[in-house]
């Protein structure tokens, strides 16, 4: 701490004033004022109905919102394995001493995360349209025009082909967290693990990824949340639908407070997104903590 | 770059260990180098293709998806650009000025708390800590509805300013916790030379100490450079004026209005991407370092 400067009082609050109202304002104030409305009936209308708990009553037996956590939970899953799963083992590769042209791929794969959710859900239309899109005209050039169909009209799978623009975009990304963690190994562990005779799947799972644990949790952290608020991707490509089956938690809210103007029943709905996805971020890094001390053992 | 220079480095010594080249090897490096290459593709083809198809007509386009274009026009560009029905360049202005506002604000503002936090000493110090750490931990996806609520109660909604509010107030946690962690790494020593020599505080501040962080309040501004200009769900809840769209909302409205008119698409969403396109392949080295630093300490 500084000694030699004490400012004035009023010069640090003068200098915190506007940061920090502008922050509370935003954040927590709305925070408050959600859990307060969601004891409300109320139709976006002048008039609020006090109704204790029912909005949180509906909540807890409302099946859509369930279903909307759980393609939540599938996304989270999907991301974990699909985005850093994939992106480890590009990184293996890029690493080795067999790939070339090492810095074009950094370039290139990071190129996806730098642009609007809303531009990828648009590309990943175009890619899954039924008539005009990239994915039934390769299937057809590859002489397989039976497998065409209606992408994103498909109830069963349809999560999956959410799924896959958002593990597209995002593997660059984990790629370039996980190079620049594997860049600040000694060099020399992985040359003694070599002479040792280690085979690089063994150097992977037994050097690589221990050394590099830190920022695996700070990935897996980033992805879990990430994937707990996705919303931009769902909105463009399919509105949640068809019918409820993409249905996410943050789209769920949005429809029924901007489009059944519900704001009473959204706002439970806000704050039941805030636990969860604070339950969900803080479980996860307890179980992950508990595994690692394990493997520590 | 110390990082490139390091496996460039560890390279040449275990290849001249084994320079006899096997068939095995051989199939490794054909197998590597063809997967890395069909994934690098992949995430570059979309902006290759979205290039030349937007240069057809809807017509020539819906014929063949992916060849190249027999006769390239610029006629897409022309009717977004001069149909003021579409609000795309005005879309572009707003998102403009909303970037570049919430930038200025955020570095400001992240750098003066970020340095209050970690070198003055006052009560409310360790609350206020606390407070950003967990505006940083709350899911910002449940506040949509509340925000919304809050902002049209209060009568600021819908506003030029008003997507301001929501864009700083997110970014400055991380930008605070940048800054407080830089900061930790000057010598306090700096300061007190300064102050015997009559230094205010608020010169050392402006004068001293920020030239020294220039380092991270760049890094702080490219992560919410992208972030600001691809946001979305706020300025979807928060904006109804067609006049004060920004880009992402002004693309899903064309989305909806061009249905199945691919090439405008293309052609719409390229002139909204350019910008961050034009900084990303001049600044790549730097961007990414920049968030890679932003995702690791934040």
């Amino acid at each position: 701490m500084l000694e030699a400067i004490k400012p004035s009082k009023k010069t640090i609050f003068l200098y915190l004033l506007f940061p920090i109202t502008a922050f509370v304002f935003t954040v927590f104030f709305p925070l408050l004022a959600a859990i307060f409305y969601s004891f409300f009936e109320w139709k976006n209308g002048p008039t609020k109905t006090f109704n204790g708990i029912a909005n949180y009553i509906q909540l807890f037996h409302d099946a859509t919102f369930w279903k909307a956590f759980g393609n939540n939970i599938y996304l989270v899953v999907a991301c974990l394995v699909g985005q850093i799963g994939i992106a480890f083992i590009l990184v293996l590769f890029v690493n080795s001493k067999l790939a070339v042209t090492k810095g074009i791929h950094r370039t290139f794969g990071f190129f996806p995360s730098t642009i609007s959710a809303v531009c990828v859900g648009m590309i990943w239309s175009m890619v899954y349209h039924n008539q005009y899109g990239i994915l039934n005209w390769f299937l057809k050039s590859i002489g397989h025009p039976e497998l065409c169909k209606v992408w994103l009209n498909d109830t069963a799978n349809i999560m999956l082909y959410v799924s896959i623009p958002l593990i597209w975009q995002y593997i660059g990304y984990y790629m370039v967290i996980l190079f620049s963690a594997i860049a600040g190994i000694d060099q020399q562990i992985f040359e003694s693990a070599e002479i040792d005779g280690a085979n690089a799947l063994q150097t992977a799972i037994h050097i690589t990824l221990p050394m590099i644990r830190n920022t695996m949790l700070v990935c897996i952290t980033l992805c879990i949340a990430g994937n707990m608020k996705a919303f931009d991707n769902i909105y463009t490509m399919t509105k949640g639908g068809p019918g409820t089956a993409s249905m996410v938690m943050a789209m769920y809210g949005y429809k029924i407070s901007f489009e059944q103007f519900n704001m009473g029943y959204g706002s439970a709905i806000s704050v039941g997104i805030f636990v969860l996805s604070l339950l969900v971020i803080g479980g996860s890094q307890g179980l992950i903590k508990k595994a690692t001390k394990r493997m520590e053992d | 770059m110390a990082v490139t220079n390091k496996t460039a480095a560890s390279n040449f010594t275990p290849a001249g260990r084994s320079s006899s080249k096997t068939p095995g090897k051989i199939l490794g490096i054909v197998f590597i180098n063809l997967v890395l290459w069909i994934f690098s593709l992949t995430c570059i083809f979309p902006l290759v293709w979205m290039g030349y198809s937007s240069l057809k007509e809807k017509r020539t386009f819906n014929a063949d998806i992916v060849g190249f274009p027999k006769e390239p026009n610029l006629v897409n560009y022309q009717r977004i650009l001069t149909n003021p029905d579409y609000h795309l360049a005005e879309s572009m202005m707003n998102s403009v000025r909303t970037t570049m506002i919430s930038i200025i604000l955020i570095v400001l503002c992240s750098f003066i708390v970020g340095y209050i936090l970690s070198r003055v000493h006052f009560k409310l110090n360790r609350p206020l800590y606390l407070m950003f750490l967990m505006g940083m931990l709350i899911p910002i996806h449940s506040l949509l509805v509340p925000i919304y609520v809050v902002f049209t109660n209060t009568g600021i909604s819908d506003k030029w300013f008003t997507l301001l509010f929501p864009y700083v107030s997110f970014g400055l946690p991380m930008g605070i916790f940048l800054v407080e962690g830089y900061v930790k790494g000057i010598p306090v020593s700096l300061e007190e030379a300064a102050a015997i020599d009559g230094s205010s505080f608020s010169y050392t501040l402006w004068h001293i100490i920020m030239p020294l962080c220039r380092p991270i309040l760049v890094t702080v501004a490219i992560i919410q450079i992208f972030s600001c200009w691809n946001e979305f769900s706020f300025a979807l809840v928060l904006i109804k004026n067609v006049h004060l769209q920004t880009v992402p909302l002004a693309l899903t409205q064309f989305k909806g209005q061009f249905a199945s008119d691919y090439p405008k698409q293309m052609a719409a969403m390229l002139i909204t991407m350019a910008p961050i396109v034009i900084l990303y392949f001049m600044f790549n080295g730097q961007i990414i370092k920049g968030m890679v630093a932003g995702a690791v300490k934040g």
